[in-house]
């Protein structure tokens, strides 16, 4: 365990930068999510920080060791690769035992007892004496997660830990992610695509885009106030819209939809586009209860386990706006769009 | 049940129309196989067998009293022993190598291990005849060096026929070794590093069990190629250090001693298979995770 310092790292491959400047502080025990678009450099940063690329320029420190130019081997990290890296030739049982064997940690007993714990975390302890070969994409991601996480390293990266995982499997193995992390304290992070996961898991969100940080805080901090368009956007917000402020009138969307708006939403206008989020819109018949209220028509719906996604019109601009189970009924009859205007945020230019 | 009585008879017609497919695809290559090589084969091995009147095993008492025979029998396969043992051990570094360098370099690399190739073993065998005899490049270095008072050199003795031979099979092994190592991910030693493996224990506990199917397939041909060589040893052994095939070639164009030709023919195809069996289904057990894959994950 240890805190994950990055400072001002730049990779190069060839003419293309991958890595523009990133900086990164990891505290001890702190579970943090790298979030971005495929490409955006997430696997090369951890990677650099495993030893397996030299950066191009700037430092990593894992505790209070400078650790570029150290070898892969004796940095006392994990790294579940996105393509899982499992050894075919070994069976599930000695490819988690594998990085104990390496570091010779406790004698054979000790590891194998250490390996089906970790087994028994991603619920395989069963499959211990099968090979790669013979489980599915799933099991073997799930054996790949016990083989990072069974030596306790001193920083755990996951690259894409739970991608192949079904819904109920995935939330099961955050639940245990969560768990033994708690336990262990491990200094983590982990790469995801799904902004919910890194929302529900991490202590810290890192939203990365072209090899730098775009906006990183603790998940709450960027869902309600991300910095940027591309931070909005990237979080799920859907409706976002150019928008101007003259007096008290705020117009979205190059003046197709106008409405006053008090002071203290005026006073927080930064110049640039405006951000509802889809489930802070409602769909209703009554716009006599809501602060801002839009006759709109709605073109598509779409259920999403215990919530409904409906696609609208309104005033020529499109809406996306997420609905509750019990209020599907009242909102298939509704005939405005509506939101209070808390729900106002905005972006700077 | 209705669908599994429909279902039998379009199976089997699938079955069949594969089955027709796969005898068209081998029939020329069977026609080869028969008329070129176990045709001749098999008549060679008839021959070993007539004497005067009939059938007859004297030719093959004949090599068996004979200790200069046995003597002939076990330098081929000690040769062909050393030979393969030396083209993996100088052949598996340059495959790994050439498998994880850049894709130029290993062109380059590539290159360079199959130019021999491009030129008979004749004209090659003929360099190392140079560069090995007594006033050759190999004895004015050992000299120079002070290894060496007076001119020697290396020909005449099995240490000679073993780098010659080492020269002209290394490709084989290379080649087939590169192929193996090239469809193992580079991830796989990657991630072995970052679990606290040295460059040489991943070599040790990775790269080399997963090459276990190149390493045998290498050595196979190698083995088989040196054990039925024949121009490079008669050149560079010369006639006091004869091997198989020399003597093989010699029974049938020096002596036309046809019979004795089929007798030491059929041992060594005889040798030769109780050598490469037993080897061949060893490391199959010793890859058995590779044919113990999940359907779908493709056999080999
Ligand atoms: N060895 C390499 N040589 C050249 N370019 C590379 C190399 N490795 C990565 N890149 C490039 O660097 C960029 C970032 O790659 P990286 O794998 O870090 O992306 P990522 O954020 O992990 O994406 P994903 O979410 O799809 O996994 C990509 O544009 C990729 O093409
Ligand atoms: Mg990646």
């Amino acid at each position: 365990m240890a805190t994950l310092k990055i400072d001002n790292l730049e990779k190069r491959f060839g003419a293309v930068a991958v890595l523009r400047g990133m900086s990164l502080e990891i505290e001890d025990g702190a579970l943090v999510s790298l979030l971005g678009p495929s490409g955006c450099g997430k696997s090369t940063l951890m990677r650099i920080v495993a030893g397996l690329e030299s950066p191009s320029a700037g430092t990593v420190a894992i505790g209070d060791r400078n650790v570029v130019g150290m070898a892969p081997e004796k940095r006392n990290i994990a790294l579940m690769f996105q393509s899982y890296a499992l050894f075919p030739h070994m069976t599930v049982s000695d490819n988690v035992r594998f990085p104990l064997r390496m570091r010779n940690a406790g004698g054979r007993p000790e590891q194998t007892e250490r390996a089906t714990e970790a087994l028994a975390m991603v619920q395989l302890e069963s499959f211990a004496d099968r090979f790669p070969g013979q489980l599915s994409g799933g099991q073997q991601q799930r054996v790949a997660l016990a083989r990072a996480i069974v030596s306790r390293p001193d920083v755990l990266m996951l690259d894409e830990p739970l991608s192949n995982l079904d819904a109920r499997l995935r939330e099961e193995m955050q639940m245990e992610l969560i768990e033994l992390h708690r336990r262990l304290r491990l200094t983590t992070l982990f790469v995801t695509h799904d902004q919910d996961e890194a929302m529900s898991l991490s202590d810290k969100v890192v939203l990365m885009r072209e090899g730098r940080i775009e906006q990183e805080g603790p998940p709450d901090t960027l869902y309600d106030r991300p910095a940027s368009a591309f931070a909005a956007d990237f979080m799920g917000a859907a409706n976002i819209f150019p928008a101007t402020l003259s007096g008290s009138t705020l117009s979205l969307g190059d003046g197709a939809l106008s409405f006053a708006v008090p002071a203290d939403v005026a006073a927080i206008y930064c110049g640039g586009a405006a951000v509802l989020r889809q489930e802070d819109l409602v769909l209703t018949d009554v716009p006599e209860d809501w602060d801002v209220a839009v006759p709109a028509k709605i073109r598509t719906r779409v259920f999403l386990g215990g919530r409904a996604r409906y696609r609208l019109t309104a005033n020529g601009l499109d809406f996306l706006a997420t609905v509750a189970k019990r209020d599907i009924a009242q909102a298939d009859r509704g005939t405005h769009l509506a939101w209070r205007f808390d729900a106002i945020r905005f972006l700077p230019r | 049940m209705g669908g599994a009585t429909a279902g039998r008879p379009r199976g089997f017609s699938v079955a069949w129309r594969r089955h027709k497919e796969a005898l068209v695809l081998i029939a020329p290559g069977a026609l080869v196989l028969v008329l070129a090589f176990l045709f001749p084969v098999g008549h060679i091995l008839v021959l070993g067998f007539l004497g005067e009147e009939g059938v007859s095993l004297e030719h093959y008492a004949a090599f068996f009293v004979d200790d200069y025979y046995l003597g002939v029998v076990g330098r081929t396969f000690r040769l062909a022993f050393v030979i393969t043992a030396c083209c993996l051990l100088v052949g598996f570094p340059l495959a790994y190598l050439a498998a994880r360098v850049g894709p130029r370099a290993r062109i380059l690399l590539i290159l360079l291990v199959i130019l021999p190739l491009m030129t008979s073993v004749v004209i090659r065998t003929f360099g190392w005849l140079v560069v090995l005899g007594p006033g050759g490049v190999l004895s004015d270095f050992l000299q120079a060096i002070g290894l060496t008072g007076a001119p020697t050199g290396l020909l005449h003795t099995e240490t000679g026929i073993v780098i010659a031979m080492v020269q002209v099979l290394l490709p084989f092994m290379v080649l087939t070794v590169l192929g193996v190592l090239q469809r193992q991910s580079a991830d796989l030693e990657e991630a072995a590093r970052t679990m606290g493996a040295s460059f040489w224990r991943v070599l040790r506990t990775v790269t080399l069990p997963l090459s276990v199917p190149g390493i045998v397939s290498g050595s196979l041909i190698v083995f088989a190629l040196s054990i039925s060589s024949f121009i490079t040893p008669t050149l560079v052994g010369g006639v006091r250090l004869p091997v198989l095939a020399g003597s093989i070639y010699q029974a049938a164009t020096g002596s036309f001693d046809w019979n004795f030709a089929g007798v030491q023919s059929t041992l060594l195809l005889l040798t030769a298979l109780a050598v490469i069996i037993p080897y061949a289904s060893l490391m199959r057990r010793r890859t058995s995770w590779q044919t113990g894959a999940a359907p779908g994950a493709g056999h080999e």
